[in-house]
């Protein structure tokens, strides 16, 4: 044999033994998301680290961390270093932006669906039998009705439940300010208690037995009647309510200082992926991809969707008006 | 008629019991759906406060981990974040003595006559008594992100400002540390010994005389075997011998190399040894020094800069100096084997320190002036010049606290109310220093002196037997009295004895067998401090 034949032949082995010799890496990436993502991020993350070794040979561990989305963006932007966000609403990422300038100022538009791989809203939950019999938002300012919610100060899922009930009351009253305003204070005076968080005001409502309507997320309102059964709970879907579009996105300067941009990035495509779609369904959120929505259409109630842009000109001007310090939340709300 | 009666009574009395019955039953159910409202409310109520108390509780948990924790105590006033990685702590030491000597004379050779009072005809001045500020040392130090820490102590005492201690520190793990900036030199045990601590009101000959004070550079150091072996590594400017750096610049470009070990083999065991620590500490360095040409004007000299030093008695008074012409020429070598053991209320110190210095005389060239010299070497005058000191210090507590190289904790305060007297030590202490007979023979083996007229002279000893002392001994004895952890009072009773270091009376130089040196005066001090320390 050529001894060019006999290199050739010791090339192509040793080019056939690397990708063998070569080492799976370990990586860790961590997740801030909002508080009632919990049980979604334990099946997605799975899935994902699944693919993820299939795909590169490496080895994906999700941390995650949960809480209010208020209070889990200032944890981001006082240094938690978060490879990717997950949270509740976009203003919260903005100020991840403007406070800390650790991502794009463009940043919602890096992914499709304005980066909202799913979408949710706003119902009532309330006791089986419906004892106080809760139809609609109206219902919720009658004297003796306990309402749990949680701070809009702290809660991203929270700030959602006041504006749904403050478009029902524009609607209601020919979008008369004064009106909701009015609304939203005789709404929160019969609030009992004030959690941190949707998954705090989960517990008040569901474990705790207080209150007689819980104003929550969709997907946790589905959750109590899945985990605790129909026979204890049932969903009212008021007159209308207001589409959520919780958003993610990588977090750019920790992406790059811990070299994890790939697999972050490919974490959060997966949430558009078909199996991201399916596990998002399952765990009670709207896909957006359409052929899987329509295999969940029958899950969700049909409700009328209203949009934080046509209703409140958007978040910046929905935060500065409301939520801010010194905000209507703030004039409504004696603690 | 009898049954009408029963038939009417029956018909009235059940009717109204018919009657009773029903309007009772009635209210029954009205009132129990109140109560039973009534309850679900109370229910509601309670419940509400329970989960109020929870979330605050989980909240005010939350907080703590945030919280900043501000501390003043004996130890100091700090200030550190929640997980306790980033503190910073305020800390001080304040020390007013008073001196008093019974005997005791200072060499002021480099002091002008007008500044310095009185002399006698070979420079030297009465010791007077004196009160004066020790030390006065504020330290800020601290640590960030749990492994970087830092130090900064001034000092505010001798009229003037300066920094006694500046350092960065990288504690990356026990056994690993880096140590950057001016710090105590890695080298003898009783200067590592904080000033607050010390037993005595000034240390000892092998600390203040032979081995280095503090030094700028950096140093390598660490706890090994379960901290029973320390070491350390230094590459540092160097300095005289009990030399303390300025922070400026350095005059030479030759580095010092400093080791230490230090080993508690039985520490933590249940045996008499447990408090018994042994090392050995050495510098090593090959420099030249430059001679010190303004030597009658302390305004202007600088007299590190020929490398050598001067060495003052544990009452403080100068009693050795290098001759004007001597330079550091070569290698100088320390060693310093140290110990110490605690046993209860007794502890002992013992230390020895020598320095292996090489020396020359120097001469300036013909025809320069002050300010463009250059130093020629005198020719066969290179030597190695060898001193050592030694010292064996014991203490013993009265009332019965533990022993230790740090400072001591009383039992009880003193307290008059609650009849607390403190705690009380007494201590002594031997330590002497004997310097190489060469230093003050000329390269002809003579007897000679430094020769201050005439500088160029070949055959001048590197130091004059009839001014600086071959040897020094000296006694202490001492009580201290520390009234708290923070508080000290200390009385010292000092005598120091000396071999040469004066000349026979009506005779002006030294002959050259040595005949006409006679012992320099005795000296006996004195001293009281009250200190301060947090």
């Amino acid at each position: 044999m050529k001894p060019s034949t006999i290199l050739r032949s010791l090339l192509a082995a040793v080019a056939l033994a690397a990708p063998l010799g070569a080492l799976a890496a370990d990586v860790t990436l961590l997740n801030v998301s909002y508080d009632p993502t919990r049980e979604l991020y334990v099946d997605f993350n799975k899935s994902f680290a699944d693919y993820w070794k299939k795909k590169t040979g490496d080895n994906v561990t999700v941390k995650q961390s949960h809480g209010g989305a208020g209070k889990q963006a200032r944890a981001v932007i006082d240094g938690l270093e978060a490879d990717v966000v997950t949270l509740t609403l976009a203003y919260d990422i903005d100020a991840i932006h403007e406070k800390a300038k650790l991502i794009p100022k463009d940043w919602q538009k890096r992914l499709p669906h304005n980066s909202s791989p799913y979408t949710s809203t706003i119902v009532l939950l309330v006791r089986k039998g419906n004892p106080k019999g809760i139809k609609d938002w109206n219902d919720l300012i009658k004297p003796g009705v306990g309402v749990i919610t949680p701070n809009p100060k702290t809660s991203g899922g929270a700030r959602w439940n006041y504006l749904a009930a403050y478009a029902y009351a524009l609607k209601q009253n020919g979008n008369d300010d004064a009106k909701a305003k009015e609304f939203v204070q005789k709404l929160y005076k019969n609030v009992l208690v004030l959690d941190s968080g949707a998954r705090g005001s989960t517990t008040t409502f569901v474990e705790r037995g207080i209150g007689d309507v819980f104003i929550s997320w969709e997907n946790e309102a589905f959750l109590a009647l899945k985990e605790l059964g129909p026979d204890k709970f049932e969903i009212v879907v008021p007159s209308v309510s207001i589409l959520a579009e919780p958003p993610v996105t990588i977090v750019d300067k920790v992406v790059d200082k811990r070299k994890t941009r790939a697999v972050a990035q490919a974490y959060l495509e997966y949430l558009y992926s078909d199996e991201g779609q399916e596990i998002a369904g399952k765990n009670y959120y709207r896909p957006i991809k359409p052929e899987i929505a329509a295999k969940y259409e029958k899950q969700f109630p049909k409700v009328n969707l209203i949009t934080i842009d046509e209703i409140f000109g958007g978040w910046q001007k929905a935060q500065k008006t409301h939520f801010a310090d010194g905000g209507v939340f703030d004039q409504i709300y004696a603690k | 008629m009898q049954f009408r009666k029963k038939l009417i009574t029956s018909l009235i009395i059940g009717s109204g019991v018919v009657t009773t019955h029903g309007t009772a039953f009635a209210n029954d159910n009205t009132e129990l759906e109140q109560l039973r409202a009534l309850v679900q409310e109370l229910d509601q109520k309670i419940r509400v406060l329970d989960r109020k108390q929870e979330i605050a509780t989980e909240e005010a948990a939350a907080k703590k981990k945030e919280t900043p924790v501000v501390k003043a105590s004996e130890k100091g006033f700090s200030l550190e974040s929640a997980d306790g990685k980033n503190v910073i702590k305020l800390r001080g030491l304040l020390q007013a003595d008073h001196r008093h000597y019974s005997e005791g004379s200072n060499d002021v050779r480099n002091r002008s006559r007008v500044r310095a009072g009185e002399l006698d005809q070979n420079g030297f001045a009465d010791s007077g008594d004196t009160s004066l500020l020790r030390r006065v040392r504020p330290t800020i130090e601290g640590k960030v992100l749990d492994k970087y820490a830092f130090r900064f102590t001034p000092e505010f005492a001798g009229g003037s400002a300066s920094a006694v201690d500046a350092y960065v520190d990288a504690n990356l793990d026990p056994a690993f540390n880096l140590r950057a900036g001016k710090f105590k030199s890695f080298v003898g045990l009783e200067r590592l010994q904080s000033g607050g601590d010390i037993k005595f009101i000034e240390r000892s000959y092998v600390t203040n005389a032979i081995l280095p004070n503090r030094d700028l550079g950096l140093a390598v150091y660490g706890s090994l075997l379960g901290s029973k072996l320390d070491y350390a590594f230094g590459v540092v400017n160097g300095v005289a011998d009990g030399g303390n750096i300025s922070t400026g610049a350095e005059f030479n470009d030759e580095r010092e190399y400093t080791a230490r070990l230090f080993t508690t083999p039985f520490k933590d065991q249940d045996s008499a040894l447990a408090g018994l620590g042994f090392g050995i500490g050495a510098t090593w360095t090959d420099f030249r020094g430059e001679q010190n040409l303004n030597w009658t004007d302390t305004s202007s000299a600088d007299p590190t800069r020929n490398g050598l030093p001067s060495y003052v008695s544990e009452g403080q008074n100068t009693f050795f100096r290098y001759g004007a012409n001597a330079i550091a020429n070569g290698e100088r070598f320390r060693w310093s084997p140290q110990a110490n053991y605690y046993n209860g209320s007794f502890g002992l110190l013992a230390e020895y320190a020598r320095v292996d210095q090489d020396v020359s005389l120097t001469e300036r060239n013909p025809g320069g002036t002050t300010t463009q010299v250059q130093l020629n070497d005198l020719a066969g005058t290179k030597k190695k010049l060898s001193h050592d000191a030694w010292e064996v210090a014991a203490s013993w507590l009265l009332t019965g606290e533990d022993a230790s190289f740090k400072g001591v904790k009383p039992k009880r305060d003193f307290d008059l109310d609650n009849g607390g007297w403190g705690a009380w030590e007494l201590v002594g202490r031997y330590s002497r220093i004997d310097l190489d007979e060469d230093t003050f023979k000329n390269r002809l083996g003579q007897y000679a002196g430094e020769n201050r007229t005439a500088p160029n002279t070949i055959n001048s000893a590197y130091a004059d037997a009839t001014l600086s002392a071959e040897a020094a001994k000296t006694w202490t004895l001492g009580v201290n009295w520390y009234l708290n952890q923070n508080a000290k009072i200390a009385l010292n009773y000092l005598h120091t004895s000396f071999d040469g270091g004066d000349i026979v009376d009506g005779q002006t130089t030294v002959d050259a067998a040595g005949n006409r040196i006679k012992d320099r005066p005795d000296e006996e001090a004195v001293f009281a401090r009250f200190q301060v320390a947090f």
